[in-house]
């Protein structure tokens, strides 16, 4: 196909996707797409993906290491075979319509032969001389990579700073430098493209009353990340730029850049700088120093999110972060110290105060830049007001052009979460009417065939990672593996950085070839985590993934124990005894695997179910939709008018007709699950349907929970007993019924986070602040004389929503703030409604006359129905009964019970078009599953010896799933097909005839030995 | 006594319990570094071998940790191995050993709170008992 060296045209039958960014968000769309076996292509203007989570020092709300968490996708990304990488590419053109797309790419130059080079770091030891890395910060190499864990593994040289060619070339010693190199264009047929560039982050050097860049202990939220990071700058060392000392007063400011409407300004709120300052001023104290204090200036602390307003409870109440309600409005330089001095007034008091500091972070927001502009322009889509993409209002991935999906924070400002989730939902959407591509190697093909280790005596190595700080900032991992290196038949102990990195994968495989090592031990994370990655790095040396062993040293001991480091190492020693002498009776094991049944079962009706259920069964999959209700719709059914101003109901309706039209969609209304078994891929779910309550049992390989929550109603504020009290719901309704009725009130009072951010539902409810905005701005739009009056706690209309919010200030809704000590109080003088409230910026107390209370009541969990649930799947759920997802972060509508995702309001409270993306997304995961046909149960299985078999019928009665029978022969027989692995037949057996395999009591008593090994 | 670190084995079921565990680092909550986890598929895997040998080989306690009641990832294993460990209590009992070395604790995945607790609580326990009096030689007194 090549033209010749700088221009090819690729045309294929089998179209792809084009994704367009290797953030998170597009490194997620590209592998949903590609484990439902589509074709992708997936392009990143810079020289490594991985965009800007790998910058990042940790991650709200698990505080975990960024690098850890993101870098197994990232390597998933250079595994699978459907997807195909394309670094430091841009999209030029795209002619054609969807289905049929024609996109021409540009390459530029790296320099550096990807193939040969060996990532040594040569180079960049010898021109060390040019900034890539961090922002601002980190002075290094010409030739960059951006994080020890980059994909692709390899460097690459910024030309224009090199003066000797030919020295360089002699560096290095792999010939991969190619000084001739010359920006390449492709031309490729692709079916639709998903973009996911989201954006950058607005640079405050503009700002000259925050110092204008000219202040070296005044930094960005990012320039803070990337000095705590172990990459960053100061390796991981929080110090001051001008002294290099530790701060002991760190202020964090808000919104700069964000939220406002001066010349540097833009109006509409980023949505993740409250949780990252929240989450940097944490992990400075955890980290750095209890006694370091921490303060936030801020405006509205926007914690949102599912459990964040928990986080941030965490962050004042536990940690003492200090919150002060305020926007600095400068901040000043103290020559000789050059401490900051930053000038405030908070609400109550009208003085100007001065305090100092010691370094001062400024949380700024998203901003577009203008290649992305002009790549929109290359695209042909409309751009919102802000310069992100327009979007539709009830499907947020879907731009202006059809077959070009977006997702991601240049959809608008938004946290990783939603990212995943959206670009979930955008792989869903691109990957309609894109055909499967035919099955080609599955996962256990590409690796060589194993070496057969009978009879060789055990040859262990012992790899411990350090994890950045994380493991090696509390442990001597040195001295632990000498600790360790001396067990009979360890034949290596190696410390391995980031052993989940692509660089120490490859060490490790190196040493096992070179060692003949036929064990191998991981001290690292979690095995729940990483153990599959490091099962399959032994499967690409030829060895059965079962020879390997993870030792927990991190979440089980140095993140458990940091502030006791010599008793975290003595327990780092006796763990690793136990995994080495538990590997060395570990035996090659083979897994089973059974085709997969390819329906869904989608739980609950509303907007998310139906959505769901309808992307599944355009693919072709046939979905049973149960619903308790007697008709379809849910919650959406009580729903007039979004914040946007379309119509809910006509939206609704069209959902129930396609989904009752539908040839692939059953049904099931006034149904209720009362029974579930079977297993991943192979569910049977038995449910009660319709006036008569029949029993049925749906076969299924699928399970989406979109069960919906519940409007809240507490008896508060006299909801329920006084009159024209009444929910933002029933003015939703109020307002589409009766407009003359609101022409005819004078004043309205909107009470914000009732029954929400208190003890009995801690969490935000997410919606209501939008609720709020929505109505009162219908209130305006019917009778502008009405006042209206909103007293919250924060306004919480994160993101673009401000834009709402600012308008309704504009139109002379008064905002009045009051806090959860002094609420105010709902009273009737003579028959007349009265609000009273504390009013912060007059210091005093007011009472505001009202014909209608309305109170923003938001969503509380349907615990009743996700406990039902949750016992039956065997799920588990938060502690305010929604149900709980596999990974808060990076798994948001996974499960952790295999073959199960979530999306909508069962998950968390959120908007309807939010939930509609949710839906998108889990139909799209269910996908990824269901592409694969069969269902591996792994080798965790119960075997019986036959001879010590006393056919005594224990295991045939404990059985859970009633699979041990006693066979022709008189011996119990267990099925490994249908054997779930939990081993209660094995600890049950009076005869020790019955092995789990994988957990054999020899294994398990070896274990026991390594622990008390002297 | 005063400076006794008792060894505690906890085999935590992978599901709930070693979940928890997990939770427990995520959220930087601490707890005595004495217990040690072994990872079972489920509680009710655990043999009452297991929980012998345990001490036998050194521990000074030994726990089960398994799902909350009714949560079980496999029906009822929680169920067998609560079961299970009173049948080792009775057995302690009877060769003179205190039942208490041995216990059952219930709890699901995400609470990292309740593992932490539950490893305090043991270990201030199992420091108040004293070590085992298999380390001790009591066990051969014992068995003989």
């Amino acid at each position: 196909m090549q033209m010749n060296q700088n221009s090819e045209n690729i045309l294929s039958k089998d179209r792809r996707v084009l994704v367009i960014g290797g953030g998170v968000g597009g490194i997620r769309a590209a592998l949903d797409l590609a484990e439902s076996r589509r074709n992708v292509l997936l392009i990143d203007k810079s020289y490594a993906i991985g965009g800007l989570m790998t910058q990042l020092d940790r991650t709200f709300p698990t505080n975990n290491c960024d690098l850890c968490t993101v870098s197994p996708h990232l390597s998933q990304g250079g595994r699978e075979k459907y997807l195909e990488i394309k670094p430091m590419t841009r999209l030029t053109g795209l002619d054609g319509e969807a289905g049929a797309f024609s996109a021409t790419l540009m390459t530029e130059p790296r320099y550096i032969d990807t193939e040969k080079c060996t990532a040594c770091g040569e180079c960049a030891k010898q021109f060390p001389d040019a900034v890539r890395f961090s922002p601002g910060l980190d002075p290094r190499a010409p030739t960059c990579m951006r994080y020890p864990q980059a994909t692709p593994f390899a460097f690459s040289i910024d030309m224009s700073k090199i003066t000797d060619v030919e020295a360089l070339k002699k560096v290095c010693k792999a010939g991969a430098i190619l000084p001739e190199d010359q920006p390449r264009k492709t031309v490729m047929d692709v079916a639709s493209v998903v973009l996911s560039v989201g954006a950058d982050l607005f640079d405050p050097n503009v700002l000259d009353n925050f110092g204008g860049g000219q202040f070296d202990n005044v930094v960005t939220g990012l320039e803070y990340e990337r000095i705590m990071s172990a990459s960053g700058p100061f390796q991981g060392n929080l110090v001051r730029k001008s002294d290099g000392k530790r701060p002991k007063k760190v202020a964090w400011i808000q919104c700069v850049g964000s939220r406002g409407i001066n010349r540097a300004d833009v109006p509409y709120c980023s949505s993740v700088c409250c949780m990252y300052a929240l989450k940097e001023a944490m992990v400075t104290k955890e980290r750095f120093g209890e006694d370091i204090e921490t303060t936030i200036f801020f405006m509205d602390m926007r914690t949102h999110g599912k459990g964040y307003e928990e986080y941030f409870n965490r962050a004042r109440d536990e940690y003492n972060v200090r919150m002060v309600r305020s926007r600095p409005h400068t901040i000043l330089e103290k020559s000789e110290t050059k401490n900051l001095s930053i000038a405030y007034a908070v609400e109550d008091k009208s003085v100007q105060q001065n305090e100092e500091f010691d370094m001062v972070v400024l949380s700024t927001g998203f901003r577009v830049n203008c290649e992305t502009k002009e790549l929109a322009q290359n695209l042909g889509i409309q751009l919102n007001e802000h310069d992100f993409a327009e979007s539709d209002h009830f499907n947020p991935v879907l731009t202006s052009r059809p077959g070009v999906y977006v997702c991601g924070v240049y959809e608008s400002p938004k946290d990783i979460p939603e990212t995943m989730v959206q670009a979930s939902a955008a792989a869903a959407m691109a990957a309609t009417n894109l055909p499967v591509s035919p099955a080609g190697l599955n996962g256990e093909d590409m690796f060589p065939p194993e070496r057969d280790i009978t009879g060789e005596d055990p040859r262990i190595g012992v790899f411990v990672c350090d994890c950045g700080f994380e493991i090696g900032g509390v442990l001597n991992v040195v001295n632990v593996l000498d600790a360790v290196k001396t067990r009979p038949d360890v034949v290596v102990a190696e410390p391995v950085g980031y052993g989940c990195s692509s660089e120490s994968m490859a060490k490790i495989e190196a040493m096992i070839t070179k060692h003949k090592l036929n064990r191998v031990v991981i001290g690292g994370c979690s095995p729940r985590t990483h153990e599959t990655k490091f099962q399959d790095l032994l499967r690409r040396v030829g060895l059965n993934r079962y020879l390997v062993e993870m030792v927990n040293l991190r979440d089980q001991n140095t993140w458990t124990h940091m502030n006791e480091p010599e008793k975290a190492q003595e327990k780092a020693v006796k763990l690793l005894q136990v995994g080495i002498a538990g590997v060395r009776t570990n035996h090659p094991l083979r897994e089973h695997t059974l085709p997969m049944n390819q329906n869904a079962l989608v739980v609950g009706g509303g907007i998310t179910g139906m959505t769901a259920a309808l992307k599944l069964a355009d693919q072709g999959i046939k979905t049973y939709i149960v619903e308790r209700a007697p008709s379809l719709g849910g919650l959406a059914r009580s729903l007039r008018k979004t914040i946007e101003g379309d119509d809910v109901a006509p939206f609704v309706q069209n959902l129930v007709d396609a989904v009752t039209a539908h040839s692939n969609i059953q049904v099931l209304t006034r149904s209720v699950i009362v029974d579930h078994s079977g297993m991943p891929g192979l569910f049977k779910t038995g449910i009660q349907t319709g006036v008569r309550m029949n029993y049925m049992q749906i076969n299924h390989g699928v399970t989406i929970l979109a069960t919906g929550a519940l409007a809240n109603r507490p008896p508060q504020y006299g909801l329920g007993t006084i009159d024209n009290v009444m929910t933002q719901l029933d003015m939703d309704s109020l307002l589409a019924d009766d407009p003359e009725k609101i022409q005819a009130m004078d004043q309205i009072v909107m009470i914000q986070c009732v029954g929400s951010r208190e003890e009995g539902n801690p969490n935000c409810s997410r919606i209501c602040c939008q609720a709020a905005v929505k109505n009162a701005l219908k209130v305006k739009a019917i009778s502008p004389d009405t006042e209206v009056f909103i007293l919250y706690r924060d306004m919480r209309t994160y993101g673009f929503l401000e834009d709402y919010y600012r308008k309704a200030r504009d139109l002379g809704v008064k905002f009045i703030r009051f806090s959860l000590e002094n609420r105010p109080r709902v009273r009737q003088d003579d028959g007349e409604l009265v609000v009273g409230t504390h009013d912060y910026v007059l210091d005093s107390d007011i009472d505001i006359a009202a014909d209608c209370v309305v109170l923003s009541t938001g969503l509380v969990a349907d615990d009743e129905n996700t406990e039902d649930l949750a016992l039956m799947f065997h799920l588990p759920r938060t502690e305010d009964h929604y149900f709980l997802e596999d990974h808060v972060k990076l798994r948001p509508v996974d499960m952790a019970q295999r073959g199960f995702f979530l999306a909508g309001t069962a998950h968390s409270p959120k908007v309807i078009r939010e939930c509609i993306t949710q839906a998108q997304a889990a139909a799209g995961r269910a996908q990824t599953m269901l592409a694969k046909k069969e269902i591996n149960l792994g080798a965790c299985v119960a075997v019986v010896d036959e001879k010590k078999c006393a056919s005594c019928l224990i295991c045939v009665r404990v059985c859970p799933f009633d699979v041990p029978f006693i066979n022709a022969d008189g011996v119990s027989q267990i099925d490994a097909d249908k054997c779930h692995g939990c081993g209660v037949c094995a600890g049950e057996c009076p005869a020790k005839a019955i092995q789990l395999l994988a957990y054999e009591d020899d294994q398990i008593l070896a274990k026991l030995d390594g622990l008390f090994e002297r | 006594m005063e400076h006794f670190e008792p060894e505690i084995v906890a085999f935590c079921c992978h599901y709930c319990a070693y979940t928890a565990a997990d939770m427990a680092g995520s959220k930087r909550i601490s707890y005595p570094s004495n217990v040690k986890i072994i990872r079972v598929p489920c509680s009710g895997k655990v043999d009452a071998i297991h929980l012998m040998k345990a001490l036998e080989k050194g521990a000074d306690g030994v726990y089960v940790a398994g799902c909350l009641a009714g949560d079980c990832h496999f029906k009822n294993g929680n169920v067998r191995a609560e079961a299970r460990v009173n049948r080792v209590k009775k057995l302690l009992t009877e060769l003179g050993w205190e039942p208490e070395r041995v216990a059952m604790f219930n709890m699901s995945a995400g609470m990292g709170e309740a593992f932490a607790q539950v490893a305090k609580e043991f270990t201030e326990t199992i420091k108040k008992l004293g070590p085992s009096p298999g380390r001790t030689g009591a066990m051969d007194k014992a068995a003989s």
